[in-house]
């Protein structure tokens, strides 16, 4: 029927080479409609702070507890099969290894999460939750994270090339490498990596058996969680990289795929909106179009932002790319998942309500774009902003003006 | 191949390597080789193409004992 030839060639089309970013970006888009379709669109940051809540509950420190288990939240569950998901793709390419960076670096890792986790509560939303998703469910606090992201990874770029400088020895010291999958007599990864799909696929059906609706949501992030670890891992998909680059080498290859990533995310959720596609019934037309549209606009998002594109920059992943590179062995960034972790339940007590205490409402607002230019203006503003961005970071690519390396 | 300094990367992830392979690059003389070592999958893709932005010359890639290892002359 077919030569053994054709499926290595397609083994080997997905997991011998990296994918190129704008192909993770525009699958990433299709995922992310899907799981607006299910439920609600992709984020990151809650599921976060749910881990954190449970772990504190286990503590017995009921007050940065949750009632709602891991095993029951869906954004908790995507967020460790995106994980698991990037674990797999690491396993069958080869690139799996634990990689242990200097202590230094484990410091900033953990520093970088919990300086996510204040951003993300504080500006209601993270790279893909708040911006990725936020972008393209025509939200104006999303606009306003992004410059925040902005001006936070500047700053954070700024102060990783002076420590360069002056404390080069924060990134020097003792290193290691475990269980690495280059070389030889590394075939058991590819055999771990099947199993690990099989079990992902038990776990799935698992839930989907149940007669209970919420349940069957919840298997799907299971699976949906898998798809987009392996996705992210294969193509290096990257949210810092597209705020960092142009500041950074000047390459446009990231800030591209995440503007295309939100133009196709931007078609379907529109869509979705505007038909009030999804959730069974369930739901008020307007309380579809009101999804991902926080009470951020827009110094609320701005200050969040901006400490959110701190700490990312410092830990060398946002929420989601901590994932799936924890999936990939990096301690480093399982130090920002800790932190991330820890810190977001105790920012969500102690300093979320000081932040929205001390801000006026009008800077902390639900706005959604359409209310006041109507679908097409929103639409319109929004790849008005895109093309801004693309032809900025073209223009810089070539001519380097903001470039530091 | 005649190897002027040596970077030790391993450990490291984004974008420390690339941080490192420039400032080790201003040190050194055009013709030189560098020689990068490294463990971040990402650096395969990274540091070709960070070269071929700042016209540094990517001479080869190796693998050994579980790290990369990137050669490159400075233009």
């Amino acid at each position: 029927m077919f030569k053994k030839g054709e499926l290595r060639d397609l083994f080997d089309s997905i997991f011998a080479k990296s994918w190129p970013m704008w192909v993770g970006g525009i699958t990433l888009a299709v995922l992310n409609i899907l799981l607006f379709v299910i439920k609600y669109p992709w984020g990151s940051s809650s599921g976060y702070a749910n881990i954190g809540q449970n772990l504190f509950q286990v503590l017995g420190i009921n007050s940065l507890g949750t009632s709602i288990p891991i095993s029951l939240h869906a954004v908790a569950l995507l967020n460790i099969f995106v994980v698991v998901g990037a674990f797999v793709a690491s396993l069958l390419s080869k690139e799996f290894g634990i990689r242990v960076a200097p202590i230094g670096e484990l410091i900033k890792g953990f520093v970088g999460g919990a300086l996510m986790a204040i951003g993300a509560t504080v500006g209601a939303g993270c790279t893909t939750g708040g911006f990725f998703t936020g972008v393209a469910a025509l939200s104006g606090g999303a606009l306003a994270l992004g410059l925040g992201f902005t001006a936070g990874t500047f700053v954070a770029l700024r102060y990783l090339l002076w420590e360069m400088e002056a404390l080069p020895n924060i990134s020097m010291g003792k290193n290691f490498t475990f269980l690495n999958g280059t070389g030889k007599k590394t075939g058991w990864q590819r055999w771990l990596g099947w199993i690990l799909i099989a079990a992902v696929l038990y776990i799935f059906s698992r839930y989907t058996a149940s007669a209970n609706g919420a349940a069957k949501i919840i298997g799907w992030h299971v699976f949906l969680g898998l798809i987009l670890g392996m996705i992210l891992q294969r193509s290096r998909y990257c949210i810092v990289r597209a705020f960092r680059e142009p500041f950074m080498t000047g390459e446009a290859t990231a800030p591209v795929a995440v503007i295309l990533s939100i133009l196709v995310t931007l078609v379907g959720f529109t869509v979705i909106k505007y038909f009030g596609v999804g959730n069974a019934g369930e739901l008020s037309m307007r309380a579809i179009e009101m999804k991902a549209v926080y009470a951020n606009f827009w110094l609320r998002a701005l200050i969040g932002g901006f400490i959110f594109g701190l700490g990312m920059t410092v830990a060398g992943g946002c929420a989601v790319g901590t994932l799936w590179r924890a999936g990939e062995g990096h301690i480093k960034l399982w130090m920002s998942a800790f932190g991330f972790v820890v810190m977001a339940p105790i920012s969500k007590l102690a300093i979320v309500p000081f932040v929205k205490g001390i801000l006026p409402e009008s800077m902390q607002s639900k706005l959604f774009l359409p209310d006041i230019l109507g679908y097409t203006g929103a639409v319109v503003l929004v790849l008005f902003i895109l093309l801004l961005w693309y032809l900025f970071v073209k223009w810089n690519e070539r001519t380097g003006k903001f470039s530091a390396l | 191949m005649q190897v002027d300094q040596t970077l030790d990367c391993k450990g490291l992830s984004c974008p420390m390597p690339i941080i490192k392979l420039s400032k080790a690059l201003k040190s050194m003389n055009s013709g030189e080789v560098l020689e990068m070592l490294g463990t971040d999958p990402g650096s395969k893709t990274d540091v070709p193409a960070w070269c071929e932005k700042t016209g540094n010359i990517f001479l080869e890639q190796a693998e050994d004992n579980g790290a990369f290892k990137f050669y490159i002359k400075k233009k």
